[in-house]
C-alpha cells in the first residue's frame, strides 16, 4: 500500500512535464494493493506479481475504467469487460496505476497522434518518447511504474522502449491474446511488456503469455513456456548463432546508432556466442508491404467506430449522415489517412494489385527469415534508424514518420518475437547522450533465447 | 497526387467524412503514399502464396452448447441513446 501510495506521489510530481498518462485509477489501486497486503499479513503464497505496480496502455480494456484508445470517438468510453491479460494480471495481484497516452488507435511512431495530450521524452522534454506506446515507455523510463503494458503492430513497443532507453518485448504473434485489446491489424497486434530490466520482462511476459478461447489466433504453444525463460542457462545460450543482416546496416543509419548497436555485437560475442552475416534480401519492400497491409485491416476494425453503440455521438438526420458525422469529429487526421489508404487498397480495381500483391510479398519477407533461420537462432538489429526526434519534426509528412519503423516493420509481417534493449554503452555515458536501443529477433515461440541473451547482456 | 473523385468515392465507401482544407492534404499525402507503393510493383511474386492472415493455424471450432440467458452484459450501458435496453438510430432513410 505505501509503495502503491508512493508512486501515485511521484506521478503527481512527474507527469505533469512528461504527459504519460490518460488517467489514473487510484480506487483500483487501493483496493489491489489492500489484497495483497492482507495475503501478506497471513502469510499465504504469493505470485511474483503481487503489488506490482502497473500501466497499461489505454487501448486494453480494464473494466470500469476508460479506455480512450487515444481518440476523441472513445472519449467518454469506459470498458465493459477486462482484457485477458488484464483478468491474468488482477489473479496474479498486480496493481493497476492508471492507463496510458497512445497515439490515437495505435498509429503511429511518436505518440503525436493523441487527440488529448502530448508525451515527452522523459531524457529530453523537446523529443518524442515513440510511439504508438509512447506513455507506456515513458512510465517506466521515468520511474512512474515498475512495468507497463503496451502493443505493438509494426513496432509501437519496440521503438518507443528504444527511444526511452527501457526494455520493450513483441511476443510471437499468438503467444499473447488479443481479447481485450482494442484491434488495429489483427494479424499483426500483439500485446507485450515494458520493462526496466530483460528479467523483469521475461516475468511479465510469462504471467501474460498462453492460449485464450476468447482469441482464436492465440496457439496453444502459448502454453508451453517453462523454466528457461526465467532460468536461461549460459551454456545454452553460448550455442546460440546470432545473425548481423547486411540490408540493416545502410547508409542513413544514425552514427550514434550504429556505433551503440556495433559495441552490442561485441559484448554479445564476448560472452561466446558466435556472430555470423546473413542476408534478409527483400527487406527493403517490408514497409510498402506493411503499409498496404496494415491500413487494410485498420480500415475494417475501425468501422466498429461510428458513435452508434459506444463512443461520442452527434446529431444527424439519417444514419448514413451520422456515421460521416461521427466518424469526420471522432477520428483525428492519422486514423482518416489510413482508414482511406486501406480502403483504397481493397477497393474493387486495386485490390489485386496492392492487397493481393502485398500479401506475397508477406510470404516473400517471412521466406526470407525462414532461410536465416537455418544458418542463426537469433538475429541482431538496430530498432530505429535515429535515436529520438524532435517533437513536431515529422508530424507534417506521414512518409518520414512511417520510416522510423523500417526496423521493427519486418518482424510483425513474419510474427516473430523480438525485443527492444538499451545499449549499454550509451547507458554508462553522461545522462543527456539520448538512449538507442539494439533489437534480437527470435525464432517463433524461442522468446527464450532472446530473453536469455539480453539477460545475460544487461549482467555484463 | 489522388483525385477529387477518387478521395470522393473511398469517402463514401468509408463512411467518413472530412473538411475541404483536409481534402487537399489527404489526396497529397495518400498520392506520395501510392507513389511509394510503385516500387512492388517491380518485384516477381509469380507462383507465390499469399499469406493470407499472422497465423497458419486452422479454425478453431467446439460443438455448439445450447444456453439461455437474459443477460445482454454491460454493452447496453455504453449506448449513446437508449430506450428500454435498446439503441436508438436515426432512421436509415
Amino acid at each position: 500500500m505505501e509503495m502503491t501510495q508512493s508512486f501515485f506521489d511521484w506521478i503527481e510530481k512527474r507527469d505533469s512535464e512528461i504527459g504519460a498518462y490518460l488517467s489514473l485509477c487510484k480506487d483500483l489501486a487501493v483496493r489491489q494493493a489492500e489484497a495483497v497486503d492482507i495475503k501478506i499479513a497471513k502469510d499465504e503464497a504469493l505470485n511474483f506479481l503481487a503489488g506490482v505496480p502497473l500501466a497499461i496502455k489505454d487501448n486494453m480494456l480494464i473494466v470500469g475504467l476508460p479506455a480512450t484508445a487515444g481518440s476523441k470517438i472513445l472519449a467518454d468510453y469506459k470498458a465493459s469487460y477486462d482484457a485477458t491479460v488484464i483478468k491474468k494480471l488482477k489473479a496474479a495481484g498486480s496493481v493497476f496505476l492508471g492507463k496510458t497516452n497512445l497515439d490515437e488507435f495505435a498509429m503511429g511512431s511518436s505518440t503525436e497522434n493523441s487527440a488529448f495530450k502530448l508525451t515527452k521524452n522523459p531524457h529530453d522534454l523537446g523529443r518524442v518518447p515513440g510511439g504508438s506506446s509512447g506513455g507506456s515507455a515513458a512510465a517506466v523510463a521515468s520511474h512512474m511504474t515498475i512495468a507497463a503494458l503496451g502493443s505493438d503492430t509494426g513496432g509501437s513497443i519496440r521503438q518507443p522502449a528504444a527511444f526511452c532507453g527501457v526494455v520493450g518485448l513483441k511476443p510471437t504473434y499468438g503467444a499473447v491474446s488479443r481479447y481485450g485489446l482494442i484491434a488495429m491489424a489483427s494479424s499483426l497486434d500483439q500485446i507485450g511488456p515494458f520493462t526496466k530490466t530483460v528479467e523483469d520482462a521475461a516475468i511479465l511476459f510469462k504471467e501474460i503469455a498462453g492460449q485464450d478461447m476468447m482469441d482464436s489466433t492465440s496457439s496453444p504453444q502459448a502454453n508451453d513456456y517453462g523454466e528457461e525463460l526465467l532460468n536461461p542457462k549460459l551454456e545454452n545460450i553460448k550455442r546460440l548463432k546470432v545473425g548481423i543482416p547486411e540490408e540493416y546496416f545502410v547508409e542513413g543509419l544514425d552514427k550514434k546508432v550504429a556505433e551503440s548497436v556495433e559495441a552490442a555485437i561485441k559484448d554479445i560475442k564476448s560472452l561466446g556466442l558466435e556472430i555470423k552475416k546473413i542476408s534478409l534480401p527483400h527487406t527493403k519492400y517490408a514497409l510498402s508491404c506493411y503499409y498496404i497491409i496494415m491500413p487494410a485491416e485498420v480500415s475494417s476494425n475501425l468501422e466498429r467506430l461510428e458513435g452508434i453503440r459506444y463512443g461520442t455521438r452527434h446529431k444527424a438526420g439519417n444514419l448514413i449522415e451520422l456515421y460521416e458525422k461521427d466518424r469526420e469529429i471522432g477520428f483525428g487526421p492519422e486514423a482518416k489517412r489510413r482508414i482511406l489508404l486501406g480502403t483504397f487498397v481493397l477497393s474493387s480495381g486495386y485490390y489485386d494489385a496492392y492487397y493481393a500483391k502485398a500479401q506475397k510479398v508477406r510470404r516473400l519477407i517471412g521466406q526470407d527469415f525462414e532461410e536465416a533461420f537455418k544458418e542463426v537462432d537469433v538475429i541482431l538489429t538496430p530498432v530505429t534508424p535515429t535515436p529520438a526526434f524532435k517533437i513536431g519534426e515529422k508530424v507534417d509528412d506521414p512518409l518520414s514518420m512511417y520510416l522510423s519503423d523500417i526496423f521493427t516493420i519486418p518482424v510483425n509481417l513474419a510474427g516473430l518475437p523480438a525485443i527492444s534493449i538499451p545499449a549499454s554503452s550509451v547507458q554508462r555515458q553522461a545522462s543527456s547522450e539520448l538512449p538507442v536501443g539494439f533489437q534480437l529477433i527470435g525464432k517463433h515461440w524461442r522468446e527464450a533465447d532472446i530473453l536469455g541473451i539480453g539477460q545475460y547482456y544487461e549482467k555484463l | 497526387m489522388l483525385s477529387k473523385k477518387d478521395l470522393e468515392h473511398l469517402a463514401a465507401l468509408a463512411r467518413l467524412d472530412f473538411k475541404d482544407d483536409e481534402g487537399t492534404k489527404l489526396r497529397n499525402d495518400l498520392g506520395n503514399i501510392l507513389d511509394y507503393f510503385k516500387e512492388l510493383q517491380g518485384l516477381d511474386t509469380s507462383g507465390v502464396e499469399p499469406m493470407t492472415g499472422g497465423t497458419e493455424l486452422k479454425n478453431v471450432v467446439r460443438e455448439d452448447v445450447i444456453g439461455k440467458t437474459d443477460d445482454t452484459g454491460k454493452g447496453p450501458e455504453a449506448f449513446p441513446d437508449r430506450q428500454d435496453g435498446y439503441l436508438r438510430v436515426p432512421p436509415v432513410f
